[in-house]
């Protein structure tokens, strides 16, 4: 999921310090699970722009906010509310954010969150990042972890000499990506295969923003079925 | 006779460091590089070390030549891409610096830019594959070179890392991919390195022990509890509690010294090198005491 984090008050007040009334519009999705952009967190942003003297003629939480035509649809019954503000704050990722600019053309729209990284949940709402979407996977040549996301250098060929009983030069707390990826290998009995593996230079052509896909079907085919 | 006729030729060799400075000032370090003209085979010029923004090793590779001395530049890949990486490589050899040791680099964040975008578009040893290609005539890409280079490339090694066994797995890499010597991280158990020794005995590359001078056993300390892949016995930190403040630089140069006499009389490895890191001024000490002056 991506993982969001809440903005400073002070950071936003001062970014929508111009505007009277805002309309919040949060995510079901990723935002819900870090808590970013749950109804809670509209709720309690509600109660933080009304001790700013902000009006807020509304909220919402659609089902997943990047979606940009099924937002659309949601917020439909908003109309009136939507209306009334003279500013959207979204309360989700980027992603949120941006589609709530495509759909009001005409509206201010401040992101209420910075977004990080692609991240796992680990515990409820402890995130860590394990995958950097680079477009091309490698994950099939090193034991299912991913040294360019683990590693702080993105090393594809082993730890580099800051590697310290097993820990990342870059913090104690990080465990060196290519040790972990040494003792899984060595777990499921495929050391061999890591000292045979040299990874060539990844084809960071794959990573050119901003990146597109279109993988639905033809219409044509859709009616022949 | 060039640092790799020398290195073949079976001569137990020794290479030391020389560090750019931060600013155009350059008299301390032609100071240094004078200093160690005619008494070492090579001089390492380090690359941004600690990742410290200083003078960038080509301009410092050509002044050493300018000075009699031969050159090895350290190439790292944390601040380039592979387009400036090679096109760096291509013109470090028409200065005639014919020597590089390829490495990762260390990240941004122990350096003095701490906000800087890292690169590692490649690392250490992807760069041993693209100069052995540039040795060949070819680029990254598979382009035909108007003129291949003739680099003489090596690479780093930590023999006490640990774990050790990943770090040898890497070893073995740099191997195939073209690294023809070695530079060890610094050593201070002969007997373990000799184990080291064993094993890269194996494949047909050159190996110099790294050699960096204890000053004291604060520092000794200090190396244990915070820098990766190096352990000082205790024995030698005892040796240097003994010898008191006054003496204790100096028995951390006669440590230096004894260790590389060793290594040498015994043939364990093929030369050394010296990382006097501020101290360019006692290598000539060590190596005299050495034997090797």
């Amino acid at each position: 999921m991506i993982i969001t984090k809440k903005r400073e008050v002070q950071e936003l007040m001062e970014n929508i310090k111009n505007y009277k009334s805002f309309f919040l519009i949060g995510c079901s999705e990723c935002a819900s699970l870090c808590g970013t952009g749950n109804q809670e967190a509209i709720d309690a942003l509600t109660e933080a722009l009304k001790a700013e003297g902000k009006d807020v003629t509304g909220g919402f939480v659609p089902k997943t906010g990047c979606q940009v035509l099924g937002t659309k649809v949601e917020l439909k019954p908003f109309k009136e509310a939507l209306d009334k503000s003279d500013c959207i704050l979204v309360m989700s990722c980027g992603a949120g954010t941006q589609a709530a600019v495509e759909i009001f053309e005409d509206k201010p729209v401040y992101p209420t969150n910075d977004s990080l990284f692609l991240g796992n949940m680990t515990r409820f709402q402890m995130f860590d990042e394990r995958c950097s979407l680079c477009g091309k996977c490698i994950l099939d040549k090193t034991g299912g972890i991913c040294p360019v996301t683990a590693c702080p250098k993105g090393i594809l060929n082993g730890p580099c000499g800051g590697c310290k009983d097993g820990k990342c030069e870059v913090s104690p707390d990080i465990k060196c990506a290519w040790v972990r990826i040494y003792e899984r290998m060595k777990r499921l009995d495929k050391l061999q295969e890591l000292c045979d593996t040299v990874l060539e230079a990844k084809d960071w052509s794959q990573n050119i923003k901003p990146r597109t896909l279109a993988t639905r079907p033809e219409k044509k085919e859709e009616k022949k079925k | 006779m060039s640092f790799k006729d020398i290195l073949n030729s079976g001569k137990f060799v020794v290479t030391a460091e020389v560090g750019p400075p931060k600013g155009t000032d350059i008299k301390e370090m032609i100071h240094h590089i004078e200093l160690l003209k005619g008494k070492v085979d090579a001089l390492n010029v380090t690359d941004n070390q600690s990742a410290v923004m200083r003078i960038c090793s080509m301009a410092v590779c050509r002044i050493c030549l300018d000075h009699g001395v031969e050159p090895i530049l350290q190439m790292t890949c944390r601040d380039r891409n592979r387009i400036g990486l090679q096109s760096d490589l291509l013109g470090a050899n028409i200065l005639n610096i014919k020597n590089v040791l390829c490495m990762t680099g260390d990240h941004v964040l122990a350096g003095d830019h701490k906000q800087a975008k890292p690169v590692y578009d490649l690392e250490s040893v992807q760069l041993l594959s693209v100069v052995n290609s540039l040795n060949n005539g070819k680029d990254m890409s598979g382009n035909d070179l108007k003129g291949s280079t003739d680099f003489f490339q090596g690479a780093v090694v930590t023999p006490e890392a640990n774990p050790l066994e990943p770090q040898l797995i890497k070893f073995e890499k740099k191997v195939r991919a073209g690294a023809k010597f070695f530079q060890s991280q610094a050593i201070y158990d002969i007997n373990k390195f000799k184990e080291f020794m064993q094993y890269a005995r194996k494949f047909p590359v050159k190996v110099l022990a790294g050699i960096v001078v204890l000053k004291s056993a604060g520092m000794a300390n200090f190396i244990n509890n915070n820098v990766p892949g190096i352990r000082v016995p205790q024995e030698l930190i005892d040796e240097l509690k003994a010898a008191g403040k006054d003496k204790a630089l100096d028995t951390g140069l006669n440590i230096a010294a004894r260790h590389i006499k060793q290594l040498k009389e015994e043939n364990i490895c093929d030369g050394v090198h010296i990382m006097a890191i501020g101290m360019e001024d006692k290598v000539p000490i060590i190596m005299e005491r050495a034997g090797l002056l």
